[in-house]
């Protein structure tokens, strides 16, 4: 029945696609972040619909799309460079096996992303981006944000629609973008044409984002809470009364507290502890081994290089026997640890020209979209009050993905390469604008100066 | 149940999202930029000789004979 239902939805996505080949984009995209032929039992797993929606959405572009400015980006270009350089590391890495599937999914995720920009060329396909993103999203937070409530969570505890820890379906991944995408979904409030301001869209924002702030409650996933930090110190730069926001956040935070389970306090407590946990303090051991290995192999050892690597260290380990806690250290061996942190995946996989085009590639985005909100922040027309705000919201969804990047392995992580595209294809179109608006003032210019010289001839 | 209930509201919403946007008519050509276009265009004409030459017939002909 379940795969029935799912099929139907994107047999409906593919039917309305025909008349508007743009659907078959976000198509892909629903499909790439919801993955439904992992949610089905039946049918829908032995069908290929990824293929089948990138086949349509590439397909779609490239026979019946208008194509009328769509550009090719410095920033597409790095990213077009960072799979040529992952293709060639892959070929040589340590593990080649490992390496290999991984490149499979990584390359479909950069090739996607750099295409995105390509067919963005509309501020109504730029909404349905962000929309869909956020609606698909939201189809799993509303479902965690609900259990956690009615006291299904935990850490490794709380189900989601597919539990095999892949893609955004990994409790730290869904915790970073749900926070990171909050932002947008506020953007999308305000200044949305597909579903209008209106108290009902209000109403579900408010639900979705109270929803979005349990998912790291839920999943206890402590790189959650740094990213709602990071959001609450992001607002502060839009906060006209910036002393009754930091009380209402503290007040807010503060009544919150009760209703948080035990067991969450115990493991947010070792943000600031890392000895006591495996998880934390093998961490800044991969890091360290990290590091070394990329003095040795600047170039880095391919992707899943990190499987080489081999700790020893004491940790200590707490026993409570009744009323006494005794610690003893015992002496753990560690082997082949995720680097758990994507600036140190980078590093370790691609090497230092890899890192250096990651974070090239984020960095660019987030000054552009600095400089997009300078540049759009008066504008008071309709048709342009929107820019500004998109590019803060995406400024702020890249700033919160990168500090949560900081803590886990997620550099390809499909959702923020579609939000890259996003902030690309959103600054194509402001040059456009732009570019667009210097035309017109040198036709204009030059119209009211022949109508002078026009009107002085007649005159003599 | 709840996991039906999500998927229900998450795949309602983007139904009725899409639906909504097939029917939107800038999807595929932004009217902003059009309308920046079509005023260049408009500039471009009133400009060129023969953009002139036309406004003048039109002129002439006692507004028989209109520019498109």
């Amino acid at each position: 029945m379940m795969d029935l239902v799912l099929l139907a939805f994107i047999g409906y996505i593919l039917v309305l696609g025909l008349r508007r080949p743009f659907l078959w984009v976000l198509l892909y995209v629903y499909i790439d972040i919801l993955a439904p032929q992992r949610i089905g039992f039946s049918v829908i797993t032995s069908l290929p619909v990824s293929l089948i929606a990138f086949a349509a959405a590439f397909g779609g572009w490239l026979a019946l799309d208008r194509k009328e400015g769509a550009r090719f980006t410095f920033r597409q270009g790095l990213m077009a460079m960072l799979l040529l350089y992952c293709w060639w590391t892959t070929g040589h890495a340590d593990f080649p096996l490992e390496a290999a599937t991984k490149w499979d999914w990584v390359w479909k995720a950069l090739l996607f992303a750099i295409f995105l920009p390509l067919t963005l060329t509309t501020r109504a396909r730029i909404e349905g981006l962000a929309l869909l993103l956020v609606l698909s999203v939201a189809t799993i937070v509303i479902g965690t944000g609900l259990k956690t409530i009615l006291g299904g969570g935990g850490y490794e505890n709380l189900k989601f629609f597919v539990n095999d820890n892949s893609g955004i379906y990994e409790s730290s991944t869904l915790a970073t973008v749900a926070i990171g995408l909050v932002p947008l979904i506020w953007w999308l409030v305000r200044h949305g044409t597909i579903f209008r301001p209106h108290w009902l869209v209000t109403g579900f924002a408010i639900a979705l984002t109270f929803a979005c702030f349990l998912v790291p409650v839920g999943t206890e996933a402590r790189t959650g809470l740094l990213c709602i930090a990071a959001l609450a110190g992001l607002m502060l730069r839009y906060t006209k009364r910036r002393l009754l926001f930091i009380a209402g956040a503290g007040a807010l935070g503060l009544a919150a507290l009760p209703f948080l389970p035990q067991s969450y306090y115990q493991r947010m407590a070792t943000i600031a502890a890392p000895d006591g946990d495996e998880s934390a303090s093998t961490r800044v051991a991969v890091w360290e081994w990290t590091i070394g290995y990329a003095s040795k192999n600047p170039f880095g050892g391919g992707f899943d290089a990190y499987r080489s690597n081999r700790f020893e260290y004491t940790m200590p380990v707490k026993k409570t026997d009744g009323n006494t806690t005794s610690v003893e250290y015992r002496e753990v061996v560690d082997e082949a640890r995720a680097f758990h942190s994507s600036i140190f995946e980078m590093l370790g996989e691609q090497g230092w020209p890899g890192l250096i085009m990651w974070f090239a590639l984020h960095i660019i985005g987030l000054v552009q979209m600095e400089i997009l909100q300078r540049r759009w922040r008066n504008a008071e027309d309709e048709a342009e009050r929107w820019i500004a705000p998109l590019a803060a919201a995406l400024q702020m969804g890249a700033v919160i993905y990168l500090i949560g990047a900081t803590f886990q392995g997620i550099a390809y992580q499909p959702v923020i390469l579609m939000l890259v595209g996003l902030q690309t294809a959103l600054h194509t179109y402001c040059r456009r604008i732009d570019s667009a608006r210097g035309l017109l003032d040198r036709s204009t210019a030059r119209r009211q100066a022949i109508g002078t010289k026009l009107r002085g001839a007649v005159a003599a | 149940m709840i996991d039906y209930f999500a998927l229900a509201l998450g795949h309602g919403l983007m139904a009725i999202a899409l639906l909504r946007l097939v029917m939107k008519p800038g999807l595929d050509e932004d009217p902003l930029i059009a309308a920046i276009k079509d005023e260049t265009q408009e500039n471009r004409k009133a400009t060129s000789t023969a953009g002139r030459n036309a406004a003048r017939r039109d002129r002439d002909d006692g507004g028989d004979n209109p520019v498109s």
